[in-house]
């Protein structure tokens, strides 16, 4: 252990400036499974960045509690009195203890089952048994609560920071948020989440998956999700009577190794993920209508299609789908997937039911698409324990050179839908938060 | 509350008939070598039309007197929640179709499996010819190289009498996963 309280940080800065070059898009395999690099990501990444937890409605009254992580730490999420929410290490100032074994529930305090020390639900500690004749009126409380992380919400998503000096949720998502809309801002009523969180762990590095929610349109017409398309065809029609659309963007996040890609007035991947009831709400009916008023053009409310989506680090999601996850960090080789289900709050309940059953059919542990995601992760993991292939150099060039922030109907950075620009938006930012220490340089 | 499961009914029924009983389990096993010789036609064959192939999602809950285990909505996800499965024929086709196609990676090379089905407990069913079978599970899963993957757990079928070669076709089907996270990278065999 050294001084930042991580294990053998044998990687210098200028080390780790030579992986990721975003200027010849290229790309050094150790960044997926080198241990010294992870024990630094938790402490550079993780514990400096914005993590998705859940959903306002996960929960919607006083002292209900999730229990969730960021990185590798386990946190509580709680509402409290006041609505507001907290954030605090799930663990024992006392020794080390969890204070909250269940996934969920509604808790009026937190007793540590190791010797009980009670914390009320805004994570303070009230009560440490025999006190008096233990401690002799020697213990300040006040000075052993668990740490509190920083909460802040995005149109009904919960994220929290450890850190006091990073930038604001706001300023953090940075020009992406129009992008975020698509999904998340549809309607006054806002989203609600479909109870269940799906959890299942893949052999892979968390940012296999972030990366492809964040850049890879490429790999589902081509090849991985061929499989997943042919499960929602109409009997009559075989792979080779469609056509993958082509006609599309990516966005590359100005700040903050966010992005996007879609397709634009082309259905066709959506209505092989989705089928034609939820297509029609997306695209055509009277609440699509209404999204498109709300966002300020039927582009953002109606046209783009088979959105993909990734908030740095670890946040990511698919806009008509309607699939949303955390990709919770578990070594350099292993990832819990924690997902959950939103819809329009104001959603029909049958275009609800159908997002529900359309979900579990496509994109979750057994999904028709999701299936083969995990397929291609673990067999790219395994392969990098090789000295010469963990050396490999990786091509991450499509698109290079040819985004452009002139677009007419879309703000920010784009390219072409099958492009790479917005990958390397990401690893530049990772590679920023590894080498630069201060949010002096680092800020927005 | 709501009951996903009435096991105290299961517990408290009479032995079923000897013959039902051996009966039933042959049917059971015999579906097993379907599933492991990867006769996905057959097996699928066997899923009636109104079959519900269902999975609740399973969550760590604190035990509450009183609470039944397997009827608890505090550790599964109910009906209107997210699901491991929740499928009808349509889409249990789509995904055979998935499983036939040259491009279903998750399985092609397809795992080897075992499925291994015990602790049958026959009750009557709903309907005169059908038949309510609570059993246990233990498959083990191993595929490509080295990657292994054990899943145990409880299924609670209706099956209905069929001239089908087997005698029965599984009308319902709820699968009990022994696991609230998912220790393998994916769902991508049957139970």
């Amino acid at each position: 252990m050294n001084k930042e309280g991580t294990n053998a940080p044998t990687w210098s800065i200028d080390e780790i400036k030579k992986l990721v070059s975003d200027e010849n898009g290229t790309l050094d395999a150790r960044i997926y499974n080198d241990e010294a690099l992870y024990d630094l990501e938790l402490e550079r990444v993780f514990a400096r960045s914005w993590i998705l937890l859940g959903h306002e409605s996960h929960v919607p009254n006083t002292g209900d509690f999730l229990n969730t992580y960021i990185g590798e730490d386990p946190v509580i999420l709680v509402r409290q009195k006041d609505a507001s929410l907290r954030v605090f290490l799930n663990q024992c100032r006392h020794r080390g203890m969890k204070l909250s074994r269940d996934d969920a529930g509604n808790a009026k305090a937190f007793v540590c089952t190791y010797h009980g020390w009670a914390h009320d639900i805004s994570g303070k500690l009230i009560d440490v048994p025999f006190e008096k004749e233990g401690h002799c009126d020697r213990l300040d409380k006040s000075e052993w609560s668990p740490l509190q992380a920083r909460v802040e919400t995005y149109r009904g998503l919960i994220f929290a920071n450890w850190d006091e000096e990073a930038p604001s949720l706001d300023e953090y998502l940075s020009d992406s948020k129009p992008y975020i809309d698509v999904m998340f801002n549809r309607s006054e009523a806002g989203t609600e989440a479909i109870g269940g969180i799906q959890k299942w762990v893949i052999p892979t590095n968390w940012k296999f998956a972030a990366e492809q929610f964040c850049s890879d349109m490429y790999h589902a017409g081509t090849m991985s999700h061929l499989s997943g398309i042919t499960a929602g065809l109409p009997e009559n029609v075989t792979l080779n009577d469609i056509e993958i659309p082509t006609d599309g963007n990516q966005f590359r996040a100005k700040w903050g190794g966010h992005g996007t890609g879609y397709y634009v007035d082309q259905p066709g991947l959506i209505h092989a993920i989705m089928g034609p009831a939820i297509t029609e709400y997306i695209t055509a009916s009277p609440q699509a209508e209404a999204a498109s008023k709300r966002l300020g053009s039927s582009m953002f409310g109606q046209r783009m299609m088979g959105q993909h989506m990734s908030i740095f680090p670890t946040c990511s999601f698919l806009p008509g789908v309607n699939t949303i996850r955390t990709w919770h960090p578990r070594g350099p080789n292993e990832i819990e997937v924690w997902a959950f289900i939103v819809v329009d709050a104001d959603a029909p309940e049958h275009i609800k039911e159908e997002f529900r059953k359309q979900n579990i059919r496509t994109f979750s542990a057994g999904g028709v698409f999701e299936q083969d995601d995990g397929e291609n992760w673990i067999e790219v993991q395994k392969l990098f324990r090789g000295n010469k292939a963990r050396k490999t150099k990786l091509n991450v060039q499509m698109g290079l050179g040819d985004s452009t922030t002139e677009h007419p109907d879309f703000p920010g950075r784009i390219g072409g839908v099958y492009s790479e620009d917005a990958a390397r938006g990401m690893y530049q930012h990772w590679l920023r938060m590894m080498t630069e220490p201060s949010w002096d340089t680092l800020k927005p | 509350m709501a009951s996903l499961i009435n096991i105290d009914n299961i517990i408290s029924s009479p032995a079923a008939d000897l013959a039902l009983q051996h009966e039933v389990q042959q049917f059971y096993y015999r579906e097993a070598l379907l599933l492991d010789n990867i006769k996905y036609e057959d097996w699928f064959a066997l899923l009636d039309d109104d079959i519900h192939y269902y999975m609740p999602i399973r969550r760590n809950a604190m035990q509450r007197r009183g609470r039944a285990r397997a009827s608890d909505l505090a550790e599964y996800t109910n009906k209107h929640e997210f699901a491991h499965f929740d499928e009808d024929k349509a889409t249990m086709n789509g995904r055979l179709r998935k499983l036939l196609s040259d491009y279903s990676w998750s399985e092609n090379p397809a795992s080897r499996t075992r499925h291994t089905v015990s602790n049958v407990i026959i009750t009557e069913g709903e309907e005169d010819n059908t038949l309510n079978v609570c059993s246990s599970f233990i498959v083990y899963r191993n595929r490509l190289e080295t990657q292994v993957d054990l899943f145990a757990g409880e299924r609670h079928d209706v099956l209905r009498r069929s001239d089908n070669a087997l005698g029965f076709k599984i009308a319902k089907r709820t699968v009990l996963m022994d696991q609230s996270t998912i220790l393998s990278n994916n769902i991508s065999i049957f139970f």
